[in-house]
This record gives structure tokens, sequence and C-alpha cells, in this order.
């Protein structure tokens, strides 16, 4: 057991800061319930990194850490958790998130009191002839259906558009009504070589909630990327760095023999997207200044990228 | 059990097999394919033409000889077309605007100049009139241009009923069909309605191309429909019930060369004096007259006339269809001359293709092929996992690819206009193109954290994702067909690290 906590006078400020932050963000969203939360630890910490498990005691190791699922989830509520499906492939390219953290998430969301718990992902269209072969292949659809989650296929129909506040380059969206509609929002990516925007990871998966991604592509991924942020952030990101494909991304081969991965056996929890990204491209070995829409992210305020600064635990299991 | 009634159960299970083989699961569609495609006479001849296989050639001898022995047995028993025809005849007489059938003479001018001109323009390298005449062709447009979006339309609307419950089932789609080519296929499904509705199957024995030629067979078939003059009390019940007018109860004389052996007749007639029997060496006055060989004679030398300037005729179309840039053709199909002279438009692929990528072009392929498919990547792609089109194919347009061959199978290839793609232009990240491509044809070098996208051609099979994906229009990256099909490079991946790099460390690198 190496219970390693890493603290100091500046963190705690900045803490503080987006304590502050976070709880003027959810009383203006109307959600001020996590506030009010009796068995809150002593301190909550920023970033929570767990390694060296599968992906089932990962995400249960780190959501401990993280203050307890009650944190996020809260009786009643209606979930949504969105991994990343968009690639007709089996969990060994690494490409999909792994369906074990999902039907995990999913038993921990029943378990914290969720009303209704629904997955979906919008899958990227020319890669597979029809989203099943993206639910079925990455495993997803049989283990949230094993954990009783509601898996939602994609359709043109559930769409609706959102103004960007702030938005630089993205001023409106098209996202699915089961986000809008939501309580709560988790965010399940999985941490991968992404050919067009070097990393996918939690902000890289949230074109996976809108119809109108092409956009992103015409207009500039990483500002369109970042700007997304600016209207909604997820209010949990689990990042799967427990299979990493490290090169030919995001599809990766269809043959798993041919995947470039690397077992990490690593999750990372947060509420901030930015300082999860930016932790996760560390894990991925890349500088999270190199990554377009982090540093935008960053400089937009969504997040802090400098890790440095947050609060982070981390235990290896 | 009356012979009737046989033949009604054989030619429903038939028709159903064939609603199955367009409307159905895959696996069902590929296996229906093998099973039944065989036994319809212009696929098993276009088949045996162009491609040869044993159980086509096996196929059309079955339908030859068939005829050969008992008439134009296919019509009633084997035909999708003429089984449609048959339900819409019952529904007519059933609501009562048909209240009968009787003896009409035949439109000889007319049958064998569509039968003489259809053969003869298939001989040159034009298949355009079988692709609109052929029955099987033509049913399998309207199963796929009609009776599908509805199918698919109810489901979806079923599916969607259930939303509000939390029921979530996957929606289904259908191709994209040109409004020239919708129109074309209403068209005959008009003219096929209302000739059925009034005059049962005139449309078998005036327009069908297949019909007539096997009506030339049935002439000669060792059993013939004979009215015994002796028996018959010309109660004209077997003219009422021949839905091919060919009964001249009167004359005590049964046209062969228009009866669908329906054998309708056989049950109706209370004396037996309708019968199954051996062709006489006699034929009747009105059979074979001069004038009608005089056509037939005429048709043939046409048909003659047209294979020697086949040449000249060919370069024609050739010329036509050079002249554009040529469609994408479907895995399979080889190459383009192949391909227009071997298709019959009806659409199975079409409406198998998972994607719905495949889109019945109308005019596209120029004046050699009406409504065969192309590639439309301006909607869809082919998805990389899948050569469903080329295991469907009836005619051998399309010959079956295993799946490894398909990933290999380079069907066009893919240019990058630099001019006007995005990363190039405005130096952002974009890459739709590169994350969809399923070879790794497309790759990015990384400028100052930029990726701009670079083609290796070597890779590319053109299954038209990028062009799809490309967010620019005009797109950044489109296909250009290749008129021959070419096998593409295998990429194999310069990382074969799988496993080898193992963090054992307990380090977090923050």
């Amino acid at each position: 057991m190496a219970d390693a906590t890493k603290f100091n006078r500046r963190e705690i400020l900045q803490k503080g800061l987006s304590l502050g932050l976070i709880a003027g963000g959810a009383v203006i969203l109307g959600r001020p319930a996590f506030l009010s939360a009796k068995e809150k630890p002593a301190v909550i910490p920023d970033l929570v990194a767990v390694k060296n498990g599968e992906p089932d005691a990962l995400f249960k190791k780190a959501i401990e850490l993280a203050g307890g699922m009650n944190q996020f989830v809260k009786k009643g509520q209606t979930v949504v958790v969105k991994p990343n499906i968009g690639f007709p492939r089996v969990p060994e390219v690494g490409a999909t998130t792994n369906p074990l953290l999902i039907k995990t998430i999913i038993e921990s969301c029943w378990a914290a009191g969720a009303r209704r718990v629904y997955v979906f992902d919008n899958v990227v269209t020319p890669t597979s002839g029809n989203a099943r072969n993206c639910y079925k292949l990455s495993g997803i659809e049989e283990a949230a259906k094993s954990a009783r989650g509601i898996i939602v296929p994609v359709d043109d129909f559930s769409y609706r558009t959102v103004k960007i506040p702030g938005g630089k380059t993205l001023k409106t969206a098209d996202v699915h009504s089961l986000i809008l509609d939501c309580d709560v929002f988790i965010n399940v990516p999985v941490l991968k070589h992404h050919s067009s925007a070097h990393l996918s990871i939690a902000m890289k998966n949230l074109m996976g909630i809108v119809k109108n991604r092409m956009e992103y592509h015409l207009t500039g991924l990483d500002q369109c990327i970042a700007d997304f942020c600016l209207y909604r952030r997820p209010d949990l990101n689990v990042v799967d760095a427990y299979r990493v494909l490290m090169s030919r991304g995001p599809a990766g081969p269809g043959n798993p023999r041919a995947a470039d991965v690397q077992m990490k056996k690593t999750l990372l929890i947060s509420k901030d997207i930015v300082a999860v990204d930016a932790a996760a491209a560390r894990i991925f070995g890349k500088d999270p200044e190199d990554i377009g829409y982090i540093k935008i992210a960053h400089a937009q305020k969504t997040g802090n990228m400098n890790l440095k600064e947050l609060k982070i635990v981390t235990y290896t299991m | 059990m009356t012979l009737v009634k046989i033949r009604k159960v054989i030619s429903g299970i038939i028709f159903v097999l064939f609603v199955l083989l367009f409307l159905g699961p895959e696996k069902w569609s590929v296996f229906l394919s093998d099973v039944i495609a065989p036994f319809q006479f212009v696929p098993s001849l276009v088949q045996t033409a162009t491609a040869p296989s044993g159980l086509f050639m096996a196929g059309f001898i079955f339908i030859v000889l068939m005829t050969l022995i008992f008439g134009r047995v296919y019509c009633s028993f084997l035909c999708p077309l003429g089984t449609l025809q048959d339900l819409i005849i019952a529904g007519s007489r059933r609501l009562g605007l048909l209240p009968g059938h009787a003896f009409a003479g035949p439109h000889n001018g007319l049958r064998y100049a569509l039968l003489a001109s259809t053969a003869a323009a298939a001989v040159i390298g034009s298949l355009s009139l079988v692709s609109l005449l052929d029955p099987y062709s033509l049913a399998g447009r309207f199963f796929s241009h009609f009776l599908q979006p509805l199918v698919v339309g109810a489901y979806n609307l079923g599916i969607a009923a259930l939303k509000p419950f939390d029921v979530y089932w996957y929606p289904k789609q259908t191709a994209f069909v040109p409004l020239s080519v919708l129109a074309a296929t209403a068209a005959f499904f008009l003219l096929i309605l209302y000739l059925a509705a009034t005059r049962g199957r005139l449309y078998c024995n005036t327009v069908c191309p297949v019909g007539t030629f096997l009506g030339l067979v049935a002439r000669f078939s060792v059993f013939q429909l004979t009215v015994n003059p002796k028996a018959c009390s010309e109660c004209v019940r077997c003219e009422n019930v021949c839905k091919a007018g060919c009964i001249d109860s009167h004359n005590a004389f049964v046209d062969m060369s228009r009866c669908i052996g329906c054998l309708n007749c056989l049950d109706a007639c209370s004396q037996s004096a309708i019968r199954y029997r051996r062709r006489q060496r006699q034929p009747h006055a009105g059979a074979w007259s001069p004038s009608r060989r005089g056509f037939v004679m005429g048709g043939i030398a046409a048909a003659a006339a047209l294979l020697a300037l086949n040449t000249k005729l060919r370069a024609w179309i050739d010329i036509r269809r050079a002249q554009a840039e040529p469609p994408v053709t479907p895995p399979g199909s080889r190459d383009i001359a192949h391909f227009t002279r071997a298709c019959t438009a009806c659409s199975l692929c079409v409406s198998v293709c998972p994607t719905q990528v495949l889109t019945p072009a109308f005019m596209d392929f120029g004046a050699s092929g009406l409504m065969q498919p192309k590639m439309n990547y301006e909607k869809s792609f082919c998805d990389y996992e899948c050569s469903l089109c080329s295991r469907v194919c009836p005619t051998g347009a399309l010959a079956s690819l295993s799946l490894e061959e398909k990933k290999l199978t380079q069907i066009g290839e893919a240019e990058l206009l630099e001019n006007i793609c995005v990363v190039y232009v405005d130096h952002n990240n974009c890459g739709a193109c590169g994350e969809v491509c399923p070879t790794h044809a497309i790759r990015f070098a990384d400028k100052k954290n930029i990726l701009y996208p670079e083609i290796d051609r070597q890779y590319c099979i053109g299954c038209g994702a990028c062009q799809l994906a490309c967010p620019t229009a005009p797109r950044s990256i489109v296909v250009h067909a290749n008129p021959v099909h070419k096998k593409a490079e295998k990429y194999i991946s310069p990382e074969t690290t799988v496993g080898q790099k193992k963090p054992a460390d307990d380090e977090f690198p923050f």
C-alpha cells in the first residue's frame, strides 16, 4: 500500500478557489445538492489517479478516494454514462472504453440511488456500417445490459441546439437530449492516440454527444473542443487508461493483434476536465502544452492544466 | 389438393423467399441469393454468359427444360413479378374491377420487336432494355425502392413510439434512390398494376422479353394444353379463368406461346376437356403465320446486323462512358466494362448494403447501363468489414469476394486537394479523413503540433470514408474510380511493440 498524497499551500488556495467556482457553478446550474452532502471526506482531491489493477477494482478504489459515488450521484437522479464507443472495435484494440469499467460505474450509480442510468455515444459514422456494430463489438452493449443500464442507440431526431456562452469558434451545438435532460453526466473516455488531435481523452470524448461534429473539423478542432466545455462540463470524468492505444488512433486497426497497445492499467478521476486531460497526457507520455485543446481550455479557464497546482491523490494497487 | 393450389403454394413460398432475399437479414440474403437466384431466367442467363458457374448454368438448363416439357410454367411458379401480378389480379377480381378473362389475340409485332431489340442490345453490350423489362429485375426494384422504405419506415415509427417507455431499439435506414430512378420504377409499377388489374397477364405476353422467349420455346413443348373439341361444351369457364387470355374455346385452341402455365383451366373445366397432351405434329392454322415468321426473321436479321456493327456501337457506348468521370463501381465488379455488361439493375445489392452507399444511378453509366448501382460517396461510404454486395449479386456483375480479398480491392483512389483542405489553408487541426481511413492510407505530418494529412495511395482501397467525413464543401478529398480495379498493398504496422513495453513501475508522471 503506497498512499502518496501530495499537498502544498498554494494548492489549498487553488482548491478553495475552485471549490468556490464549482459551488457557484452548481448553484447557477440549479443543482447544489452535492454541496450539502453530509459524509464529505476531510479534503476532496482535485484528481485521483490509481494504477496497477483491473478496471473494476481501479474504479472502486478511485471513487472511494474521490469521496465516494454519493458525491456525484444522489438518490433518484438520472445519470448518463458516456463512454467512447466511436469505432467498431473489440476492447483489445484500446479504441473504446473498457466494458468492465462501464459496468462497474453503472452498478456504482445504482448503489448511490440513481433512478435511471443511460449509456450513450454518437458513433463516428464513416467507420461503422451501423451504430450497432460499435455498441456490440466494444462489449459495452452487453456490459451495460448486464448492469441494467439503458443502452440508447443513435438517431437523428434526439438533438437540440444550444448556445455556447463565450464560444470563440463554436457558437452553437446540437446536443443529445439525454445529456441536456439528465441530472448527472459522467464522462468515461478512453485515453488513446488520435491522428488529428494528438490525443483523445475527456474533452475530445464530448464530441460524441453533439451532432455537428463536422463543424468542429471544419472550423478548427482544438478551439471547438475547448469551446464546448464552456457550455457544459461533465459532473465527473473517469479516464480509462487501462489499455492505451499508442498509435493509429482514434480507430486503431481492426485486428487487435496489430494494435499498438500498452497496458498502463491506470484510471483517473476528476471533476476538472482540463486537469484530467493534462494528467492523462502525461500518462501517455506527452506534454499537455503540446495538445492544442488542453492549452486553449486552460486559457479559457475551463480548468487547470498545471498539475503542480492541484491536489492529486495517487494510489498504486 | 388441386394443381392450382399446389401452384399457389409453391409460387407463394418463392415470392416470400424473394421478399426475404431483398428485405431479410444479411445471412438470409446471402443464402437465398444462392438458392433462388439461379432459377431466375435473366440472372442465370447473364451469369452463364459473363461469369459461368455450375449452379447458374444448371438453373438455366432447368428453366429451359421445364419449358420444353410443360410450357411456360416458369411464369406462374418461379417468376416473382408473375406472382405479384397474380396477387394484383386476385385483388382486382375480388374488388370486381376484373369480372373475368377472355380470349384476346396476341400483339406479335410488339412482343417480338421488344424481344429482338432487348436481345440485340444485350449482345452489343447494353443491358438497358433487359434492366427495364426483365421481370426479376423489375420485381427487385419494386422490393428495393418501394417495399423496403415502407417496411423500414413502419419499423422506425414503431421504435420511435417505444422511446418514451425507455425501450430503445436501433433504427434502420434505407438506400438513397434518385428521383429519376424512382420515377422509372414507379412508372413500371403503375403500368403493371394497371395491366394486371384490367387485362390479366398482358405484360407477360406483350412486354416481357423472358415471357416471349419462353413462349417461342413453349411452342415446341412436349406436353401442351389442348382442348378436346368433342368433350368441350363451350361453357367458357376456362377462358374466364385464363389470366393470359390465350384460350380460344370456340376454336378449341390454346396458344402455348402465351400460356403462362397457371393451370387454372384444368381446374375450371368440368368436362376435363382441356388437358396436357403430347404435342401433335399438325400445328394449328393460326399459330405460325408467314407474317410472324417474317417478323421473327427480321428481328434475327436486325440482331445480326447490330452484331456486325458491334465494335462501332460499343465504341460509341464507351465514348459516352469515358466523357464524364466514370462512377466508382462496387467491389467485385472487376472493371466497369464487365460490370455494365452484366448488371441488370435488380437493386439487390442496393437493398442489402448495410451502409446504403450503393445508389442506382439513372444515366451515370451512359447508354449501356440504366439504373445500375454506383458507389455514392456523397451519401455514405463502403464498410471495410463487409463484402455483402459481391456475395449476393445474382448476375455475376459482382464476383463474390471474401472479406480478405475485398479489403485489398482498390475500386478507386483518393485524391487530397491541398488548395481547399482546411488544415493546409487555415493551419488548424481537422483530420476527419484520417480518423476514418480503415487502411492507414492517410497519415499525418506533424508541423508545429498541427497535423497535415497525406495520402499513401498504395494502401487506399477507395472506400470513400474520407470523402464522406470531409467537412469542406466541395470536399477536399475525393475518390476517383479505377475503371479496372486494382489490388492495394496491405499496411503492415511498423510498431510491433505489443506487450513489450511493460510499465512495471509504480510511478505516476505527475
